[in-house]
């Protein structure tokens, strides 16, 4: 009896002594980051949830900001690349890091992009930017139907620098006339994704346009400069729905606490975002197969509490329910892509 | 001392430069007027002048500081990033204490203390100001971020506190009164007392006005600690309209400040410009930015053009000095 026993239990230690090494070896010891603009909420949130997946795997993880600057970009993933990172992510500033992209692959460093493409890349993990405006335009044509009486005049708070946010806006409205055919576009202005300036550039155009009704932000800081350029002056709520995008930071859960007509967030979880392109990394360490586009989940919040399915805020610091993200499930394709390929 | 005050109020005076530069200004803002309504009937709808006052407020407010320390030819480069250090620190002393009372204090306390800091490195250590306040500008706009990585809301949403920038006094937004009430202060001390005289008089001649007497380090460490506090005040008022405190919020404010004071008719050597120029300036280049986005046009123009009147302005400047010297 002892000695079968002892047999298996020889074999399980054989065993594990084989296996641990093996498991050490798929694992990357170091990811390098190199984020493009660390100060703003959705990079601080990205990599929060790329810090937690690192921790949970055992992995060292190291960030580097370039501050919008494509040449401290190239310059911080070399620095990674010359000290042996195991895998690179990177959150491109623009097409400027073509060149790195192809020295990586070069140099066999695998290589992983976070939120917008750039030619020759490997691979991405972004939400789909056109399918989450698109979401919250079907939402905000069901809320114009039941609570605006079936109008839609929209103020699009964009960023038209960018393709991304462009492509949100356009999701936006293709979705609401889905619900409201007779959706208008009554004003699309630049407001720099930033809240001043939002503020100061839709300050002018409510009046232009005294009856619009909805207000778009292609991200959080756009569409809360909106609303308060319309509290500003002196309007009531009652018929006006803002929808934000992104969920940020804390300042949706704020705003659709306490803001009558902040009703709709077109969320695309940052942290599951930073998350997600762990993964990939470990993937692409590993030698796997990998699709040029990873789809991060979003998903339209309604309602004052709809928040609360996916985060939790305590001590004024929001925390996300990861069962609830995670059940979330990405479309394999979006809709319409800026992507290069 | 008679003798310099005679020559501070001769050739650069605000007077001589009264009599011509506001006219052109008033005519330049009377001709943008007219031809945006005669593009868009909204321009002059009350909520878009209401609009356009309340914008001019948060650049006059600060403008008004500015321009005392052009005169006295300083600058103080480090306004917009104090505007955004002292709203979270507001935003943040409101949430801690409940009161919008202290958080306003603090916020406004705080655009002083960088004032003060200014100062002292201008003149005591001799740095010159256009390095220095570059200087404070970055640590303020990196020292934010120690202070907070994320926007401070107004957790407690107290009313009162968004009151400060969205309220009324009667038929007056509050921005407006409050930038209305430092305007005319600031237009009576330059104006009608002697030290809006010795500030020309610093500005004109330093080294004149010290062999008569004068203190022109004291006068200039007043003038930044004014101009801060002043930064600390807008810095409150933008922190209440956004209902939160924003680490990026006033990116480029100092640019648009010096612009309206320039193209108001100060010049950058000091010791010429006037407080009502700076008025006109600010009204000018804020409705230039209505207009853009009242006739639908492209907003890149709210940089491009404001950047050619203040050439235009800068270079009738030349002429009418020019023809002044004649």
């Amino acid at each position: 009896m002892t000695k079968p026993l002892g047999q298996l239990l020889a074999i399980l230690a054989t065993l594990a002594v084989m296996m641990v090494p093996a498991w050490a070896a798929n694992m990357p010891r170091r990811i390098g980051y190199v984020t493009n603009y660390a100060t703003h909420e959705w990079y601080q949130n990205v990599i929060k949830g790329m810090k937690a997946r690192a921790a949970e795997l055992g992995i060292a993880f190291e960030v580097r900001d370039a501050n919008l600057d494509v040449n401290k970009e190239v310059s911080a993933a070399e620095d990674f690349m010359s000290q042996g990172v195991d895998v690179l992510i990177i959150t491109p500033v623009n097409e400027g890091i073509v060149p790195l992209v192809r020295r990586a692959k070069e140099q066999g460093i695998p290589l992983v992009l976070e939120g917008s493409p750039v030619k020759r890349m490997t691979t991405m993990v972004a939400t789909c930017d056109y399918d989450t405006g698109y979401l919250a335009g079907v939402e905000a044509g069901n809320y114009a139907m039941n609570h605006l009486g079936g109008m839609a005049k929209v103020m699009n708070v964009g960023l038209p620098l960018l393709s991304a946010t462009v492509l949100r806006a356009h999701g936006f409205m293709d979705g609401l006339r889905t619900i409201v055919p007779n959706a208008r576009l009554a004003n699309d202005i630049d407001g720099g994704g930033n809240p001043d300036t939002a503020l100061a550039a839709s300050t002018a155009a409510l009046a232009r346009n005294a009856d619009i009704n909805i207000i778009y932000g292609i991200n959080d800081s756009s569409a809360q400069g909106g609303l308060q350029a319309w509290k500003a002056s002196g309007r009531s709520q009652k018929n006006l729905l803002v929808v934000g995008t992104g969920g940020e930071g804390l300042g949706f859960i704020h705003s659709m606490n306490t803001e009558p007509a902040y009703k709709i967030e077109a969320a695309m979880f940052p942290e599951k975002e930073g998350f997600t392109a762990i993964d990939t990394a470990v993937k692409l360490f590993n030698k796997q197969s990998v699709p040029l586009h990873i789809v991060s989940p979003s998903a339209a919040i309604v309602g004052a509490d709809g928040w609360k399915k996916y985060y939790s805020v305590g001590e004024n610091v929001r925390t996300i329910k990861w069962d609830a993200v995670n059940r979330l499930t990405p479309p394999a394709n979006c809709m319409k892509t800026s992507a290069p390929f | 001392m008679r003798e310099i005050l005679q020559s501070a109020n001769s050739t650069p005076t605000p007077h001589r430069l009264g009599a011509n530069s506001p006219v052109v200004l008033i005519v330049l803002l009377a001709l943008l007027c007219i031809a945006i309504s005669i593009g868009s009937s909204r321009f002059y709808a009350i909520e878009n002048i209401t609009a356009i006052l309340r914008q001019c407020a948060l650049v006059l407010i600060i403008g008004s500081g500015m321009t005392l320390l052009l005169i006295a030819a300083e600058v103080d480069l480090s306004v917009g990033a104090s505007m955004a250090f002292a709203g979270m620190i507001a935003m943040d002393v409101t949430n801690q204490t409940g009161s919008v009372w202290l958080g306003a204090a603090a916020g406004i306390l705080f655009g002083g203390l960088v004032g003060l800091v200014n100062a002292i490195i201008v003149t005591r250590l001799k740095v010159k100001s256009l390095i220095a306040t570059i200087a404070a500008m970055m640590i303020l706009q990196g020292g934010v971020f120690l202070y907070s990585r994320q926007a401070i809301q107004n957790n407690n949403q107290l009313p009162a506190f968004t009151a400060i920038s969205t309220g009324f006094f009667g038929p007056v937004p509050v921005p407006v009164l409050i930038a209305a009430i430092i305007f005319i202060c600031t237009y009576i001390v330059l104006r009608h007392t002697l030290f809006g005289r010795y500030v020309y008089a610093v500005g004109s001649n330093p080294q004149a006005a010290r062999l008569s007497g004068l203190n022109p380090e004291r006068l200039k460490q007043i003038l930044f600690i004014v101009t801060g506090l002043l930064a600390g005040l807008s810095g409150l008022i933008l922190a209440s309209l956004m209902n939160a405190g924003q680490p990026t919020a006033g990116r480029g404010f100092e640019l648009t400040v010096i612009a309206a004071v320039i193209l108001g008719g100060t010049s950058l050597n000091g010791g010429r410009g006037t407080l009502l120029g700076t008025l006109l300036g600010v009204l000018i280049l804020q409705v230039i930015n209505d207009g853009i986005i009242i006739l639908g046009w492209d907003q890149e123009l709210q940089l491009v053009v404001p950047g050619i009147v203040i050439v235009l302005a800068a270079y009738l400047d030349i002429v009418r000095r020019r023809a002044g010297a004649r």
